[in-house]
């Protein structure tokens, strides 16, 4: 039994987790709840058995950028932000924020009552000690580079803190959320071993708190009762188990051995479909596959070639043979985020199939008699495999000849963050908020990475822009401008995004995946047959 | 005796520590340490630049090793980089699930492999020999992952069962702690029962050979009494040699188990400290997997200087 | 003596031959085949083992597709086929790399003895002390999977097996008078090393590699299996092998047809090197 995603799940906000805001945003799309739908009366109590292929390397909110680690940390860990599903920051460890007309300053009025899981209370102070730590790259965060924005933070009273930033951000909110870091205790870091108890003992202010975490076996958390957020969470504990392979994975689902999975291949679903008692959700994701096109590469670097690649590439094929159809296409921007800052894929130059155009701009960037390109690939991303055959059938058509390679994690990420990717596939996804989506990648150094060695003024110029805009619809200009100029220009040629799915057993309600992949529904889960 | 101790050992720790030396170097060569990958498509330069001076890494490599070599030397393995743990405990535990497996599935080799093997060594050239042959040619072909996927995933089809996921010691929870090593165990188990019975029979037929067992079974000697009387003493040198081998091939192999049924063993966290390069992990890990092969190797040798009076003498 | 009594008893014809040693005639048979599957694989194949019909992808075994096929509906018996020259030829690459370095190395050691005995043995000795499999997976997992890796660990592994094989033998031949003698007539060091000791010691490192191949080919799967081997679109048979345990419950034929062309291969080499091991040894 399949049920397809529908938004009436995404119900209209009313819980009391929601409160005021102090500055007015532009209307959300839809509201909705904190963390995922509040359920009326659920069960208490019970473990959840979770599936995972990915084992987080770590628990340090603070020093390990792994999907696999933020994925599980933002259930014990919370910042001052939530992601709200729809691409607007809900207020979580904040209760409100004012800004000043500059611009520059935010003054965060915080939760009170809220406490860390050693037992101590939340208070400004250990706000301004978590983020100022995170904020010092002499600390080695990877999301140092995201507060570089911050210039200074002050406590004003036990709740009230006070952020200054060195130019106007609109995304503030959403950079204090729960991708980096987190608020804890201030001072945890003094110990030289704190970084490492992390990964046996939670520090944060989360619903869960951490029990064990056994290298290639499993995590255990529990439910934390000092949790400041009414009767949350329903689960007394989560046992997440860490499998090598999809085989033992659905052979363990089949089994009734794990009650929960996100598949990290959506196709997997045919593997299960119609197996008793066991349901299938689809949900819209954030995470985008690319193709990268790193202008350091001379036939790269001549406009003409890329747009021929964009033209020459059947997006719709090359979702259906990477993930059998279990996605939506897309045009520049992520199909979570689409609907509230995207351009429509139609509207967009370079789109669709045209082997003659693509022909000709070949030609004329003198490739007329063929190219050879060099495509890497990523080992153990399994999408990009049949993608890479798939591509390499489609470049063919206009003379290209792709020669497939598939690289560690390890040398992939050095050739990217060293700006010598070449052309290749990607796989990523940020917080849903066009300055957090683009500005790092497609700015131009030093203020951005830009690792695509795109340099384009232009665009450099319109993220500027929309970063320091707070008006919703005058943001939302910009960057579709900005996106027109992704288009034609092609450092990027994002394709589709997977989306989840989720497989549970019949018992496992109210699971609703976050569009990050994080598994933020868990706090909203509870068990039938719990007792 | 004694002498002949000390210089097999003096060698094993030149080795090993030779061993680990290249390892070090080794892995250190090659692009995309842990700090690229705890930063991914984030970070800043100098928070990168931070990092790599926490974990040493922006230190010469052989001012590096020997800084490893002294802290080894005074019983400090250091501390998994992704996970703080102590290297001890983590490559500790791991260790004793390859052992226990390790273990098990020698027990059922030897049980399945000396039997058949013998049976198939005094009927030589009959049916039952080659029946037993055609297995043991099988067991040796056939891939181990293979073997072991399609026993999972018969087992799931057949009888809806499937390992439990959290591996427990045997002292916490025997009963699903042999639950979880089942299928690995029996997948490994029959594989290498296969190579200990192709050893096994080939010195029962050279022993069948020689000239006083010929002579005794002309004269009439029922097989049993040649067997127990002649065989039995001759074979059974080579069998606990070959168990000594039949270990360290059960070691090797439980890697590639271990990686197919979600074991957290030493082969496991040896992949993944790879995978995330986790150097300290890495280390221990081989230094552990090396020692113990040295150790079974010599202990074999021991037993074999035991055993056979001939070596004793000399 | 033995062998004259057989002899007389079944004859020298090629049938009696293969009465007489069924074993070796079965594996030698299996290996024709392969080889020429492995020199013409169009004579066999049935499609293109790269061209995509997402329209057909993860079919059953039909009359159309003998092996089914795979997630992007390639023909997986035609992969399976065109799959035996790439995994065949680089383990027999990486095989005659051990076998001729290896070899070498340990008759240089042998024959020489001294301060290259000491150093390589104790080299040797560093590498003997992994598992096979280990040293394949160290290897190929740090310096990534690429085909230069993959040969270069599978080369590895058993380089030091060839090496001790080579070094026994060359010590062995070296105290032989035929060597005295021609040493004692003024001959270069090199030239006897390459006249008599490869002469003799050949033998031995080619039965070895027959030995060998097996192994080297269920290591090569192996790493394939783990991702550590020949990357797609390549037809390899350890990549078929990874690419079919994701699709285990759905698609069990891109899992069970490349797995038993590794047991069948397997099976026939093991079979022609057991052989050729009872030769040299009733020698």
């Amino acid at each position: 039994m399949t049920k397809t995603f529908d938004l009436t799940r995404w119900r209209h906000a009313t819980g009391a987790a929601v409160t005021a805001v102090a500055l007015a945003l532009a209307a959300p799309a839809f509201a909705q709840d904190l963390y995922g739908p509040i359920p009326d009366d659920p069960n208490m109590g019970g473990t959840l058995n979770m599936g995972l292929l990915v084992e987080p390397p770590g628990l340090d909110p603070f020093h390990q950028a792994a999907d696999a680690r933020i994925q599980m940390t933002v259930l014990m860990y919370q910042g001052l932000f939530y992601e709200g599903a729809d691409g607007e920051a809900m207020p979580l460890l904040a209760e409100s924020y004012e800004v000043s007309d500059d611009g520059l300053t935010y003054t965060f009025k915080l939760r009170e009552g809220v406490t860390f899981h050693d037992g101590s209370e939340m208070t400004a102070e250990d706000v301004a000690y978590s983020y100022d730590y995170i904020r010092d790259p002499e600390n080695g965060s990877p999301g140092a580079g995201d507060f570089e924005i911050i210039s200074n933070i002050e406590v004003v009273d036990d709740y009230t803190v006070r952020f200054t930033l060195s130019a106007p951000n609109a995304s503030l909110p959403m950079t204090l959320g729960n991708k980096y870091g987190a608020v804890i205790p201030a001072g945890y870091f003094d110990d030289e071993n704190a970084q490492n108890r992390m990964n046996s003992q939670s520090v944060g202010t989360g619903p869960f708190q951490l029990v064990e975490f056994n290298p290639n076996s499993n995590l255990m958390m529990e439910r934390f009762d000092g949790y400041w957020e009414g009767n949350a969470p329903y689960l007394d504990a989560i046992n997440f188990s860490f499998l090598p392979n999809s085989a033992s994975m659905l052979v363990a689902l089949r089994n009734d051995r794990i009650d929960l999975v996100n598949l990290s291949r959506p196709q997997d679903v045919q593997q299960i479909e119609g197996i008793e008692g066991i349901e299938i959700e689809r949900f819209p994701s954030l995470n985008q596959k690319a193709i990268d096109l790193g202008a350091e590469q001379e036939a790269l670097s001549d406009v003409r070639v890329r747009q021929a690649i964009s033209l020459a590439t059947d997006k719709q094929e090359l979702m259906e043979a990477a993930i059998g159809g279990y996605g939506e296409v897309i045009g520049t921007m992520t199909k979570a985020m689409e609907e509230r800052w995207g351009v429509p894929i139609d509207e967009l130059p370079m789109q669709g199939v045209d082997v003659e155009q693509a022909r000709a701009l070949l030609e004329e960037a003198g490739y007329g008699d063929g190219l050879e390109l060099t495509l890497t690939t990523i080992n153990g991303y399994d999408w990009m495999d049949p993608a890479a055959v798939t591509l390499k059938e489609q470049l063919g058509e206009i003379g290209i000849d792709l020669d497939i390679q598939r690289v560690d994690l390890g040398v992939w990420i050095d050739n990217f963050r060293s700006r010598n990717m070449g052309l290749t596939f990607n796989d990523w996804a940020s917080q849903p908020d066009p300055n957090l989506l683009f500005y790092r990648h497609f700015h131009q150094q030093p203020e951005g990475a830009d690792f695509r060695n795109w340099n384009n003024e232009e665009a450099s110029a319109l993220l500027d822009e929309g970063r320091a805009a707070t008006d919703y619809d005058e943001r939302r200009a910009i960057y579709a401008d900005f996106q027109m100029e992704l288009a034609e220009t092609v450092p990027t040629i994002m394709l589709f995004s997977a989306d989840h799915v989720v497989v549970h057993d019949a018992d496992v309600e109210n699971y609703v995946q976050h569009p990050t992949g994080w598994l933020y529904g868990l706090v909203r889960t509870y068990l039938d047959d719990a007792e | 005796m004694l002498a002949y101790l000390v210089k097999r050992l003096g060698a094993s720790l030149l080795t090993a520590l030779l061993a680990t030396f290249l390892v070090f170097v080794f892995v250190r060569m090659v692009p995309g340490d842990v700090v690229a990958q705890m930063m991914g498509q984030a970070g800043s330069d100098r928070a990168e630049e931070a990092l790599r001076a926490f974990f040493g890494l922006d230190q010469p490599v052989w001012m590096q090793y020997f800084a490893w070599l002294g802290d080894v030397l005074r019983g400090d393995f250091g501390v998994s980089w992704t996970r703080g743990m102590p290297v001890t405990e983590m490559v500790g535990e791991a260790f004793l699930v390859t052992l226990e497996l390790g273990l098990l599935t020698l027990a059922l080799a030897t049980i399945v492999g000396v039997p058949l093997g013998i049976i198939a060594g005094i009927y030589e050239g009959r049916a039952l020999d080659t029946t037993i042959q055609a297995f043991n040619i099988l067991g040796l072909a056939a891939p181990v992952f293979w073997v072991g996927l399609m026993i999972l995933v018969g087992v799931s089809a057949t009888f809806s069962w499937s390992p439990p996921l959290r591996f427990q010691g045997p002292t916490e929870d025997l009963s699903e702690n042999l639950a979880m090593l089942l299928l690995p165990i029996l997948s490994l188990g029959f594989l290498q029962a296969a190579a200990y019975s192709q050893f096994v029979r080939q010195s029962v037929v050279s022993a069948m050979h020689e000239d006083y067992v010929r002579t005794a079974i002309a004269k009439g000697m029922p097989t049993r009494t040649v067997f127990f009387k002649h065989i039995l003493r001759n074979v059974a040198i080579p069998i606990v040699t070959f168990m000594g081998l039949i270990l360290i091939q059960i070691l090797g192999g439980v890697v590639i188990i271990e990686s197919l049924f979600a074991l957290p063993g030493l082969g496991r966290l040896l992949l993944s400290a790879i995978e995330t390069r986790d150097y300290p992990i890495v280390q221990g890990a081989l230094l552990v997997v090396v020692v113990v092969a040295m150790v079974v190797n010599l202990v074999v040798d021991l037993v074999y200087h035991l055993l056979d009076p001939r070596l004793r003498i000399s | 003596m033995s062998d004259t009594v057989i002899r007389t008893r079944y004859g020298t014809g090629l049938s009696a031959r293969i009465r007489r040693e069924p074993g070796l005639w079965l594996g030698l048979a299996v290996m024709a085949l392969l080889l020429l599957i492995c020199l013409f694989p169009g004579l066999f194949a049935t499609a293109s083992p790269f061209e995509i019909d997402t329209a057909a992808a993860l079919q059953g075994p039909s009359a159309q597709h003998w092996f089914g096929t795979d997630d992007v509906g390639r023909d997986t018996y035609s992969r399976v086929i065109h799959g035996a020259r790439v995994t065949l030829s680089i383990c027999a690459g990486s095989l005659l790399i051990s076998a001729l370095v290896g070899g070498a190395l340990g008759m240089v050691s042998g024959f020489f003895g001294g301060l290259v005995d000491q150093v390589l043995g104790r080299l040797v000795d560093v590498m003997l002390s992994f598992p096979p499999i280990v040293l394949g997976i160290i290897i190929t997992g740090v310096l990534g999977p690429e085909l230069q890796n993959l040969i270069l660990a599978l080369s590895v592994v058993y380089m030091p097996v060839f090496f001790r094989i080579a070094r026994a033998g060359s010590m062995a031949q070296a105290n032989l008078s035929y060597v005295e003698a021609a040493r004692s007539v003024g001959l270069r060091e090199s030239t006897i090393l390459r006249r008599h000791l490869v002469r003799n010691v050949a033998p031995l490192l080619m039965t070895q590699y027959m030995i060998l191949f097996p192994l080297i080919l269920q290591i090569q799967a192996a790493l394939g299996f783990l991702g550590l081997g020949v990357q797609p679109p390549t037809p390899d048979w350890g990549a078929l092998l990874e690419q079919g345990k994701d699709y285990i419950l759905f698609a069990p034929w891109m899992s069970v047809f490349p797995g038993l062309a590794v047991l069948l291969t397997a099976f026939a080499l093991i079979l022609v090197g057991r052989a050729l091991q009872g030769r040299i040894d009733s020698r």
